[in-house]
């Protein structure tokens, strides 16, 4: 048995429109905001990193100005030592080469008057 | 470098040599004051011993040796001597927190600035010594003074 005629036709309240627009969502900011942005991050930073360079110059100046002024007093303290043991040095030698006519204990080896550190150090 | 091992310490010291300073030397103390307390006073010690450290490093300048300014010398390290025993009296507390700082953070003076401003403040207040750091750029807030630094230490 064949079924009864139907018409068919569009739903009630009629067929969606059809979607032929672009769909493009918001890509954020413009290309010369971006490249303004990043210039103004790059300007910044290049700030930063002079002003920062400024400061480790004075930084450095600063640890070498506290060595300058410890200087002279590690200095004499070294030096009471050495004086120390140069006379005892020159004691030394003076007592092993005693038998030796005409030796000069503590005579530089060279012939001039600057002053050497010694060749042979016992601390 | 005037340290010695006393023997029985099991530290090899036979190379050390004992013999006493000659006695016509005056007796002098040495500073036996550590790289960090050396560094937190180096800037008072400058200032405050100039004309003893200036007079011997022209001392040095004439000869380099040793015996020559020996007398120079222990006035450098009579002066030092002074200085640190007026700074433990008056800033006692606020220079043992600078320099166990500087001694903690590699030695590094950006690293310790709030003990080292307490510090510097103490000793200007009771010894009227101010750091400057000389050859700092004319017009330019000094190293130390400087309120929000790019250089500082990142933990607290």
């Amino acid at each position: 048995m064949a079924a009864p005629y139907r018409q068919d036709m569009p739903p009630a309240g009629g067929f969606e429109s059809i979607k032929y627009k672009r769909n493009l969502p918001l890509r954020g900011p413009g290309a010369y905001a971006i490249l303004g942005g990043v210039t103004a991050i790059c300007a910044y930073g290049f700030y930063r990193l002079g002003q920062g360079n400024l400061e480790r110059r004075e930084l450095e100046r600063e640890k070498v100005w506290t060595r300058i002024h410890l200087l002279p007093i590690l200095m004499a303290e070294g030096d009471r030592d050495q004086y120390r043991r140069q006379q005892a040095a020159i004691a030394r030698e003076k007592e092993i080469m005693k038998d030796v006519p005409g030796w000069e204990a503590g005579k530089s080896v060279y012939h001039n008057d600057r002053k050497h550190s010694p060749e042979v150090r016992i601390a | 470098m005037t340290t010695q091992y006393p023997r029985g310490t099991g530290f090899k010291c036979d190379f050390v040599d004992q013999t006493p300073m000659p006695a016509d030397v005056p007796h002098v103390d040495e500073l036996g004051v550590t790289s960090a307390p050396l560094k937190s006073a180096a800037f008072f010690l400058g200032s405050f011993c100039k004309d003893y450290n200036e007079d011997f490093m022209l001392c040095k300048s004439e000869s380099r040796d040793p015996a020559h300014c020996l007398k120079e010398g222990r006035k450098v390290t009579r002066c030092a001597i002074d200085l640190i025993n007026k700074m433990r009296e008056n800033c006692g507390s606020e220079w043992d927190a600078h320099w166990e700082c500087l001694d903690k953070r590699n030695q590094e003076l950006y690293h310790c600035r709030q003990p080292e401003r307490k510090l510097n403040e103490c000793m200007f207040d009771k010894l009227g010594i101010k750091k400057v750091i000389p050859g700092t750029p004319e017009g330019r807030t000094p190293i130390h003074e400087k309120q929000s630094p790019i250089y500082k230490s990142i933990q607290k």
